[in-house]
């Protein structure tokens, strides 16, 4: 196929940290795929839920939820890349990528906010991080108002990073009434 | 030793103005950022800022050839760090309240806890004299 677009050394984000890669964004869909051989990461447009991009410092994050809950970021694009890309993505997929900004706050309070197995901590109504809840090992709930998420380690993964999370957790104070009673909540 | 006193967190705490001036890094590793004050973390590929005045407390723990590092944040309610006018501000706001991660590398995990350290105190001493010359 000759349609799409096509960039090299895009980084696929993920709990380990990022891979490099080569992307193809074509009429049928976004394909990924690493750089020496490995890891694919296909997404047929009919299962793309959702698109997003992200300022991130000197590049640009392409998100991709699909509709079984899972995202994909894809990293490293340039300013010219964006708008290029979201009118083939409009045309194509048809999906309107959305804009997500990244909280430089600094804060550590806000909202979480959880969509299909992503859940997002806002600040600000920006994003300060989002964890695939497909990566959490266990979740525990400590006294009233903790919540921990412990990930699964990998050791086998040949992502880059050199300090990797382990878990997190977030303190839901008795004032917050968005999950009083919610059993869904992890 | 550690200060626990309450740190001035103002509401207005704006650590970086653009995505841009967060400090690039090609490595995904915790890192400090002096100049502003804040401490950046590698959370799914991105860096992701936070105000060294967020941060209660850090740790790390060496074992064998792998060593974790761990923060503990500022969170309402807790002994030690008691409700400001921030947190009453913001009722009803989730905290971060503890992250860790684990390190490849010791040198590098010992070095950042050190900077996180004294960037704190730093930066609570100066709040904390700010404060006094103003009564």
């Amino acid at each position: 196929m000759s349609d799409g677009h096509l960039f090299n050394n895009i980084l696929l984000g993920g709990r380990g940290g990022t891979n490099p890669g080569q992307l193809r964004v074509h009429s049928g869909g976004v394909a990924w795929r690493k750089l020496g051989g490995g890891k694919v990461v296909e997404l047929d447009k009919a299962d793309i839920a959702g698109v997003t991009w992200m300022k991130l410092p000197r590049a640009f994050q392409l998100g991709v939820r699909v509709k079984d809950g899972l995202s994909y970021k894809f990293i490293g694009f340039r300013e010219q890349d964006v708008s290029s890309l979201t009118s083939f993505i409009e045309k194509t997929i048809g999906i309107k990528p959305d804009e997500k900004q990244l909280s430089v706050s600094g804060r550590n309070w806000g909202e979480l906010d959880i969509n299909g197995n992503m859940l997002t901590f806002l600040v600000g109504s920006k994003q300060a991080f989002e964890i695939s809840l497909a990566d959490v090992a266990q979740t525990q709930l400590q006294g009233k108002n903790d919540v921990y998420l412990e990930f699964h380690v990998d050791d086998t993964t040949s992502a880059n990073e050199k300090d990797s999370l382990m878990d997190l957790c977030f303190h839901i104070p008795n004032s917050n009434t968005q999950y009083v009673g919610d059993e869904n909540h992890p | 030793g550690n200060y626990r006193g309450p740190v001035k967190a103002s509401s207005e705490m704006n650590t970086y103005k653009n995505v841009s001036d967060i400090p690039f890094s090609k490595e995904l590793m915790i890192q400090v950022d002096q100049k502003n004050e804040a401490v950046l973390f590698p959370i799914y590929g991105c860096m992701v800022p936070f105000h060294v005045s967020t941060i209660k407390s850090v740790t790390s723990n060496q074992d064998n050839r792998t060593s974790t590092v761990r923060i503990i944040f500022n969170v309402p309610g807790t002994p030690f760090s008691p409700h400001d006018a921030n947190s009453l501000k913001h009722q009803g706001a989730i905290y971060l309240k503890e992250i860790t991660f684990r390190s490849k590398d010791p040198r590098h995990s010992s070095e950042v806890v050190q900077l996180i350290k004294t960037l704190r105190r730093q930066v609570t001493s100066r709040e904390s004299e700010r404060a006094e010359r103003a009564t």
